[in-house]
């Protein structure tokens, strides 16, 4: 047992993070909703991302990645998520994925990694899954993304205008009509193990962004504590704000130690076993972030209900991350059939 | 990353569960604290443990130990819990204390004993005023040649009915900050002016006593580390305390999850929708902990603050108190109506959030020696 960050991986978060922030720094919320600056980032930001081959890292080297772990690509994923970064990564990580897995060209899923070619991963109605079918589907993360393909029918989509979405870091759009640009696709199916795996890899990534979500807002409400004055002295002093702040403390490392072992058994175990441990995971987090986010809020008082505040940004990204592939209402309703089965 | 076993660590696995598979059967009754029997047969299992080379397996071989990485703790509850086995003995954070701070001779002298479960020891922190603010207690412990003059009174003394041997936190220089006036000893319990009653429970456990020293005398050489040691013997004494593998609480955990699972798949139970759910929840959530165990574990000598202890009880408290109230109420009315067991255990898990440093406690040591809040 080995469990911890290696010295590159932690080097790598260490470069990932400050990309990230700087790209956190090129988006602006503006003075309310009436100004916010879109998820898509300019053609600099977005090019310094496929400069970083944070899209390509994940994929295999025959198709032009450099075959990291998917541990590799969750400390990725929790640095987008600590800076809450506005531009379709995951979005377009998962959809090259989700090609590879299902066998697509070498040629296409090269155009993906050196950004030719801006694709989102379609998910059903519901947000729960990705999407087998054209009807509702619905592409997540897609903000400047051409298209979502359903890997089933090999067509690829036009996208409409972003729906409103609790998270204004993240695009969710409808899928249109087959895209002129890009003719179908001859696709194969996986079989049950790496479409289990498929699933795990999502899984792990969202868990990931969720634990980056949560930790800032909990490191940005302990600052807060300690600097804020009440009574002529720190509120982070009074024990009542001293025991909200360690309890999100008590949920980010669990939540932590979830994703460490999501991300590990997509790569160690087989497909189904990485697809539970990577719904109980999902689930942990998802009401984790929650948790935390609102606390986070509380203890930034009036400020934490203000659009000036990054508070709400976090709690928005928490809830919508929440959603994104299952919330812990799903995952746990599968696990309870799972595991209650009558014998 | 890798949470799966290195060659080593499977053999040990294997190991284990090859001893299980053999002699669980001879402690088919389990263990308990209700009766003068249930203990009886409590201890013997601990020493079938021990001889079998399971008891204080990350301790110093020199002294009976295995001087393995604390990842085998882990595995060690895995596998107990997978077997459906009663729990390890909780003398980790006791063995630690002793091994880490005591000298040579006296380790030489009691170790063995402890890690072999062939003497029975206490742990001797709280007292009727200084609970939650350990660092006020009173029992003093005054130097006198080469002895120490016991005098004061312990409570909550888990197994002191029983013990041989009790680690004492007592005050030997009234002079100083309290903080710094307190020295950690080992003292024989069958000393003359050791007196001993008993504590039920709640629950109807037998476990507790209150342990009173009326002029107890104690050889110098049973001060463990040096006089004035006592607060950091004991800081690093409750991080083992609070590691629920140290204690055997993430496979008793697990335990009571696999149970509860069954009752529902074989249909024993009528659990509907929205109890299977929480119970699904209950799961996710001793998932989560037995990986954030394995993690802690596994990094534990890297823990800089040495609180990750609390990090951990706190989460295993959350865990234990949401898993025990599912499980309660998957009982229906049997949880009120007819074998008092169940609802015994659940009184237990009440305790969880009070034994070992209050909730409280932990959080206010979370907050200023991780997060770095100020003092009030």
């Amino acid at each position: 047992m080995e469990i911890e960050l290696t010295a590159e991986q932690r080097a790598f978060r260490e470069s990932c993070g400050k990309l990230a922030a700087n790209l956190a720094a090129r988006w602006h919320r503006g003075r309310g909703p009436h100004d916010i600056d879109p998820p898509v980032p300019d053609d600099a930001s977005w090019a310094r991302v496929v400069d970083s081959g944070w899209l390509a890292i994940g994929l295999s080297e025959e198709n032009g990645g450099a075959g990291a772990s998917v541990v590799d690509l969750t400390v990725l994923a929790e640095r987008l998520g600590y800076h809450a970064v506005a531009a379709p990564v995951l979005g377009a990580v998962i959809a090259a994925e989700q090609l590879q897995t299902w066998n697509a060209p070498s040629g296409l899923l090269q155009d993906l990694t050196d950004g030719g070619l801006r694709l989102a991963p379609a998910l059903g109605a519901d947000l729960r899954g990705l999407t087998g079918t054209t009807a509702g589907a619905l592409a997540w993360d897609a903000a400047g993304a051409e298209a979502a393909v359903i890997p089933a029918t090999g067509v690829a989509h036009t996208l409409g205008d972003a729906l409103p979405f609790a998270d204004p870091t993240r695009a969710v759009r409808p899928l249109g009509a087959p895209s002129a640009g890009l003719s179908a696709l001859t696709l194969t199916a996986p079989g049950d193990d790496a479409a289990a795996r498929l699933g795990a890899f999502a899984l792990s990534l969202l868990t990931a962004d969720l634990l980056g979500t949560m930790q800032a807002a909990l490191d940005a409400a302990i600052d807060h504590a300690r600097t804020r004055e009440q009574f002529g002295a720190p509120i982070g002093s009074f024990q009542a704000v001293q025991q909200l702040l360690a309890d999100g403390h008590v949920l980010v490392e669990a939540t932590r130690s979830a994703s460490y072992h999501s991300a590990w058994a997509v790569d160690a175990l087989p497909g189904t076993q990485a697809l539970r441990a990577a719904r109980v995971a999902k689930a942990f987090a998802s009401r984790s972030a929650v948790e935390v986010c609102e606390s986070a809020i509380q203890v930034f008082g009036g400020i934490g209900m203000t659009w000036e505040a990054p508070a709400h940004i976090w709690l928005r990204r928490a809830h919508a991350g929440r959603s994104v592939f299952g919330d812990e209402h799903h995952h746990q309703g599968v696990i309870a059939d799972d595991d209650l089965q009558r014998s | 990353m890798d949470f799966a076993d290195d060659p080593a660590e499977a053999a040990f696995r294997a190991g284990l569960r090859a001893w299980l598979r053999d002699h669980l059967d001879e402690h088919r009754e389990g263990t308990g604290y209700e009766s003068a029997e249930s203990v009886e047969r409590t201890l013997r299992w601990h020493r079938a443990l021990a001889e079998a080379g399971y008891v204080g397996i990350s301790l110093p071989a020199a002294y009976g130990g295995r001087g393995l990485p604390d990842a085998y703790e882990g595995i060690l509850n895995e596998e107990l819990a997978a077997a459906g086995a009663p729990a390890s003995p909780p003398i980790g954070h006791i063995a630690h204390a002793v091994a880490d701070f005591a000298g040579e001779e006296l380790k030489a002298r009691v170790l063995p004993g402890l890690l072999g479960c062939t003497e029975v020891w206490c742990q001797g922190f709280s007292e009727p005023g200084a609970g939650s603010d350990l660092a006020g207690l009173s029992t003093t412990a005054t130097a006198d040649g080469d002895r120490f003059v016991v005098n004061g009174q312990k409570i909550w003394t888990s197994g002191a009915m029983w013990s041989g041997w009790c680690l004492l936190l007592a005050r030997t220089e009234p002079d100083r900050p309290r903080h710094r006036g307190l020295s950690m000893l080992v003292v024989d319990m069958r000393s003359p002016g050791v007196d001993c009653r008993e504590i039920v429970l709640a629950s109807g456990s037998r476990e507790f006593a209150e342990v009173f020293f009326d002029d107890v005398s104690v050889p110098a050489a049973n001060l463990v580390g040096e006089r004035g040691q006592g607060w950091q013997i004991a800081m690093h004494m409750l991080a083992y305390e609070r590691g629920p593998a140290d204690m055997g609480w993430v496979g008793r955990l697990g335990r009571v999850l696999a149970a509860a699972r069954e009752e529902v798949r074989s249909g024993r139970v009528a659990a509907d929708a929205g109890l299977r759910l929480r119970l699904a929840e209950a799961a996710v959530d001793v998932q989560v902990m037995q990986w954030h165990v394995a993690r802690s574990l596994a990094g534990r000598d890297a823990d800089a603050t040495g609180s990750g202890g609390s990090v951990d009880k706190l989460l295993a408290t959350r865990v234990e108190q949401n898993l025990y109230r599912v499980v309660s109420d998957l009982a229906g009315p049997s949880f009120v109506l007819g074998a008092p067991g169940p609802f015994a255990d659940y009184l237990w898990s009440r305790a969880q959030s009070i034994y070992g440093g209050t909730q409280q406690i932990q959080r206010q040591i979370v907050a200023q020696r991780v997060l770095g809040l100020p003092r009030a």
